[in-house]
């Protein structure tokens, strides 16, 4: 637990260094706020680009607070989950290619603390970067537009961070066999796979975690139910990672090129 | 001195289809300083990271301590310095040196206190504060050797500590390991023998995966110690078919041929001495050097590794 405390703090402390504290915030923050504020001045945008009929501007009606709100996740979903998995392809990865790993292993016993540590930092970056992110969206919202089902939307953001966990978490075991773009993409392309199949064939991947994106929209949107079976999952594939990274990087601490 | 920190037995790595280690077994006493020798690729590294706990053997047996009692912990016990060490570079020297020593169970007070003695131990206290990826290559090895003490261990384990440094930095490293002598225990890894006999009393002499020659330094040098003649000519038709025929004399045990001379390793050198010497003066070859002496380590080592 110790051991826990000491790898979690560095870090921390590393991702603060290196403006992983400015950058991920920053992006998240820029996305979240600027889907209401653009849906809610798109009529005058248009009007003043000058190229659009008043008749045609005047048929646009500013979007319900709800589904508004479902759209900024869309919005996290391309740019927030690549800026989450870019920021942290080399948690694991750059341990290994660069040498680091080296001199640290050879201090521990067990390499559970140290990527639950690895793990639990990246999960706070993410939580808070997407907190902001979606408050940010949140409060523009409710000023310019209308008033929120809170519960919905905590409840959406939960599942959506969920979604979030599980796939940035996959980049630690990823990263401890191969370099770390490759983690990325591949994390990127697993990710893309099962939502594209749970939109494609819901009926048969119930399970999947690839539903979890679409289901924290339907919580905004106030329509559709919660089902447990894919957060199961996504828990579940996080315990696994963690402990398959560990038992990897323990099996090779170096890549092959250092 | 029957005092054994660390014995291992039979080890042996298998890396694919290669065995860069192939059953090796030797003993550390405490308090010794042993250099294992050998040439590039002759196993050391692959060797000090099974004994640092980095890979596991494939076969074979490590024990620290003398007695039976396997301790989990040993591994706070060693202090390890791989051959290129990598540090997280955003860090500062004394924060990495803090952030080891917490790894290795020492409470925040007293991590901090250690790092400030072994940063003033390795003369890097200006450069304490300063962010690594700002410290050059002799800096950064001097922070290895810092790390790798920083927790007090018995036994440190230094991978090629000075072969990546220029002549200051080499003396500077050869200096501090000399001073650690009797206080730890040092093994560390070289490929100049130079280096091994500045410091070290004992040696374990590695070829191949497979130990050729081990013992101290002194037992080493008597026993490889052979009378050796040196001889150098002026290059001509006759001298070179003198130096021929030397092989086929009865007192030449061994005989090394040279463009312009010969080393001769001899049975008897007061024989040889005589009857070369006559030779020479009788048939009249244009003698330019002749010397008698004795063969030194660095034969031996050549002598072993190249066999």
């Amino acid at each position: 637990m110790k051991s826990f405390w000491i790898y979690y703090q560095k870090e921390m402390t590393e991702a603060s260094r290196t403006y992983k504290w400015i950058w991920v915030p920053a992006i998240f923050l820029l996305l979240g706020i600027m889907q209401p504020v653009s849906t809610y001045y798109l009529p005058e945008i248009l009007s003043m680009a000058g190229e659009v009929p008043p008749e045609a501007a005047a048929l646009f009606t500013v979007p319900s607070a709800e589904s508004v709100m479902a759209s900024t996740l869309g919005q996290f979903n391309i740019i927030g989950l690549l800026v989450l998995v870019l920021a942290g392809m080399n948690t694991v990865a750059g341990e290994r290619s660069t040498g680091t790993a080296e001199l640290v292993l050879a201090r521990s016993v067990s390499t559970i603390p140290m990527m639950t540590a690895k793990w639990a930092a990246m999960i706070t970056l993410m939580v808070v970067s997407f907190a902001l992110g979606l408050g940010g969206a949140a409060y523009y919202t409710y000023q310019l537009i209308g008033p929120l089902d809170w519960a919905a939307v905590t409840g959406g953001a939960g599942l959506y961070a969920v979604w979030l966990a599980w796939i940035v978490t996959l980049l630690l075991p990823l990263g401890a066999i191969l370099r770390g773009p490759a983690a990325a993409f591949i994390s990127l392309a697993v990710a893309g796979a099962l939502s594209l199949l749970s939109s494609l064939l819901p009926s048969h991947v119930q399970w999947s975690p690839g539903r979890l994106g679409g289901m924290a929209a339907e919580q905004i949107l106030g329509s559709g139910s919660i089902s447990w079976s894919p957060i199961l999952v996504a828990i579940l594939i996080m315990a696994v990672s963690i402990i398959v990274a560990a038992r990897l990087l323990r099996r090779s601490p170096l890549s092959p090129q250092s | 001195m029957t005092n054994k920190l660390l014995s291992i037995h039979e080890l042996t790595k298998n890396i694919g289809s290669i065995t860069p280690v192939k059953g090796i077994s030797f003993e550390l006493q405490r308090g010794s300083c042993t250099a294992l020798l050998g040439p590039n690729g002759a196993g050391k590294t692959t060797t000090l990271r099974m004994l640092a706990g980095l890979i596991p053997q494939t076969r074979g047996e490590i024990r620290y301590g003398s007695g039976n009692a396997h301790t989990k912990d040993w591994r706070n016990r060693i202090g390890y310095l791989p051959q290129y060490p990598k540090f997280y570079s955003w860090m500062s020297g004394m924060e990495y040196l803090s952030f080891s020593a917490k790894l290795s169970g020492l409470s925040g007070r007293e991590a901090v206190k250690r790092s400030r003695d072994v940063i003033e131990m390795v003369g890097l206290e200006q450069a304490a504060k300063r962010r690594i990826s700002g410290y050059s290559g002799g800096m950064k090895q001097r922070l290895g050797i810092a790390q790798a003490l920083v927790h007090e261990p018995e036994l440190i384990m230094l991978d090629e500590p000075v072969s990546a440094l220029d002549p200051i930095g080499r003396r500077e490293v050869m200096d501090l390991l000399y001073r650690l002598r009797g206080e730890v225990t040092v093994l560390f890894s070289t490929h100049v023998l130079h280096d091994a006999e500045e410091i070290c009393d004992d040696m374990v002499l590695m070829v191949d995966g497979e130990i050729a020659e081990k013992g101290s330094l002194s037992e080493l040098r008597t026993k490889y110690r052979q009378p050796v003649l040196t001889i150098e000519v002026e290059p001509g038709e006759r001298e070179i078919a003198w130096l021929d025929s030397l092989a086929s004399r009865p007192y030449v045990h061994e005989i090394e041929l040279g463009k312009r001379g010969a080393k001769l390793m001899v049975t008897d050198m007061a024989a040889a001495r005589t009857a070369l010497i006559k030779e020479l003066a009788d048939s009249g070859i244009e003698l330019l050097r002749f010397e008698a002496g004795t063969s030194s380590l660095e034969d031996m080592f050549m002598k072993v590794v190249s066999s």
